[in-house]
């Protein structure tokens, strides 16, 4: 364990390294990151500012649910989640053998190879959402907190579940970089409190695809007002990351398998 | 043996695409499978401290027997047996005995030096730092790299990044190396110096199995030839065997005093004949003996100068290729 986290400090120290070779465009590339997942929030406050609200939510309750979202998507993107990118051009080009070459699971390889500096930016556009609108709220207790942070836990996992089917999908839809918007609108729901959609749509996100618990579920704890099947959404959450565990493995047998 | 290879197979699913409009709005909705049979059935052996070259046209199979011995591929039958190992099963236990050079792809960073990527493959092979730092600076000094490995790789030329790629998949002392090409698009300068240092490492006792199209790879380095063909190994041994594979022939290049007499006997072939009084000719010895071409080309012409030279590998590859 203690020396995969060295291979990953590596990892991530050569990447950044790689990156700031152009540090203009670096800096550029996490502004525009920023920016970008800023856009939600912007147009939650502008609405509220012109009177209409999300039934039920005030603004700044609305926009920790959006804090929670773009956080846990802030760590997930530099993190992990450039297993997507970092799959899908490696099998394009022929080089996702050279990570079967190592003495290390390939996922991990994946990981260590796929950290993706720039999408700090997102982090930094999360974490200061989430501060901003936290410190305009009632202060949660210490059950409250203990509680999202088992959530959020999950949030992060059902990312990487997200992570490992679409780098997964990458593996036999070469060269497919639109799976990424296909995830990007699917959890875009996440954005919002599940509460304001209809009964049919809330079940979906919350008890079928996990999206609720990217941001509203773990969100409500922390607001003192869990989310109508909180219980059902961790279910849920966790067989989604044991479908993509073994869904990522049944691709990457599909890899092993094709020609040379 | 160090590496076991008994009746491996391999076939692959792909499917047919045709080149017309009609054929690729069809083939959105229905494809024809192809299945390509890769290997049919190859069994062969290495020993430690062997040097092997394989070689085989496009397609022939060799890059699938070296994907399957590195773990990257499972075979579709056969065993593999390499140092103890069935490659595609105890993948990450093998690869760290193994390293692998990919001609065509770089385990490189581009924007960073390549030392950056050395201490990333430590880390990888959890290599201890004395070990890591000696390793490293012997392969330096072999390979005449010394200020180089500190410049970002985009800066270096192609040779300079081939000999890095070396020495990214030796740092952890494997006990086999797979070089899949590792001379393509290299002048002869840097091609020399690569094969001393494969010869170098092939001294100290690393196994080396090569895959190339460059023939000059296979007789500088390789003492055995494996030559794969439409997924058969159509010959296994060494390289002299490889040369008398063409035939007992010489390549012959004369030039006379006088213009040279008719040359149309069984035996010899004319493969240029630049004037009346010079040409360049194939004599097969088990037809036409050397000393006998001498003295009738002497009688008739009086030979000026004489040169005897051995078949190119290429005559004999193509030969095998053909088949």
């Amino acid at each position: 364990m203690r020396n995969n986290i060295r291979i990953y400090l590596v990892g991530a120290k050569t990447a950044l390294a790689s990156r700031m070779a152009y540090r203009a465009d670096f800096f550029m590339s996490m502004l525009i990151m920023l920016l970008v997942e800023m856009a939600a929030p912007l147009i939650t406050i502008m609405i509220y500012q012109n009177g209409a609200t999300f039934p039920g939510w005030t603004m700044y309750e609305a926009l920790l649910i959006q804090g929670v979202f773009l956080l846990g998507k802030g760590i997930a993107a530099p993190f992990f989640f450039g297993i997507v990118w970092n799959t899908i051009e490696r099998v394009q080009n022929g080089t996702f053998d050279l990570l079967m070459i190592k003495p290390k699971s390939v996922l991990f390889m994946a990981i260590v190879t796929g950290f993706d500096a720039e999408d700090l930016g997102k982090l930094i556009g999360g974490t200061t959402l989430f501060t901003l609108a936290l410190s305009r709220l009632p202060m949660p207790g210490l059950g409250e907190w203990l509680q999202f942070l088992l959530l959020f836990l999950l949030t992060l996992a059902v990312l990487f579940g997200y992570g490992l089917i679409l780098a997964g999908l990458g593996i036999v839809w070469i060269g497919n970089f639109r799976v990424y918007q296909i995830f990007e609108s699917i959890t875009n729901f996440g954005l919002y409190p599940a509460a304001i959609f209809s009964k049919p749509l809330q079940t979906v996100i919350t008890l079928v695809i996990p999206v609720a618990i990217l941001g509203s579920v773990p969100a409500t704890v922390l607001l003192g007002r869990p989310s109508a099947g909180t219980i059902g959404a961790v279910g849920v959450g966790l067989l989604f990351l044991l479908f993509s565990l073994g869904f990522w493995r049944w691709m990457l047998k599909k890899y092993t398998s094709v020609g040379g | 043996m160090l590496i076991s290879v008994e009746n491996l197979t391999k076939v692959y699913k792909t499917y047919q695409r045709g080149s017309s409009f009609k054929e690729t709005v069809k083939s959105l909705l229905v494809r024809k499978p192809l299945y390509v049979h890769a290997l049919k059935g190859i069994s062969f052996g290495i020993a430690a401290g062997e040097l092997v070259g394989f070689l085989g046209p496009n397609g022939a199979g060799k890059s699938t027997t070296l994907k399957i011995l590195t773990g990257i591929l499972y075979p579709s039958s056969g065993a593999v047996d390499v140092m103890g190992y069935t490659p595609w099963r105890d993948r990450k236990k093998y690869v760290a005995k193994i390293g692998a050079v990919f001609g065509q792809k770089s385990q490189l960073l581009w924007d960073i030096p390549p030392i950056d990527a050395f201490y990333l493959n430590k880390a990888i092979y959890a290599i201890p730092d004395r070990v890591f730092k000696r390793t490293m600076e012997n392969m330096v000094e072999l390979l005449d790299l010394k200020d180089v490995i500190r410049k970002p790789t985009r800066q270096l030329s192609l040779g300079e990044r081939m000999k890095c790629e070396f020495i990214m998949a030796m740092l952890h002392q494997p006990e086999i190396v797979f070089l899949d090409e590792p001379t393509i698009g290299l002048d002869v300068i840097a091609k020399d110096k690569i094969r001393e240092f494969i010869l170098e490492m092939n001294k100290k006792g690393v196994t080396f199995i090569l895959t190339t199209h460059d023939l000059s790879d296979i007789e500088h380095l390789a003492r055995r030839v494996i030559v794969v063909n439409h997924g058969e190994i159509v010959f296994d041994d060494s390289i002299a065997t490889l040369r008398r594979h063409w035939g007992e022939k010489k390549i012959i290049a004369v030039s006379t005093v006088h213009p040279l007499p008719d040359l149309t006997l069984p035996g010899i072939t004319v493969t240029k004949r630049i004037s009346d009084y010079q040409a360049e000719l194939e004599l097969d010895l088990a037809v036409y003996e050397l000393n006998k071409f001498i003295a009738l080309v002497n009688k008739a012409s009086t030979i000026r100068d004489l040169s005897v030279q051995e078949p190119q590998i290429e005559e004999a590859i193509k030969v095998l290729y053909k088949k």
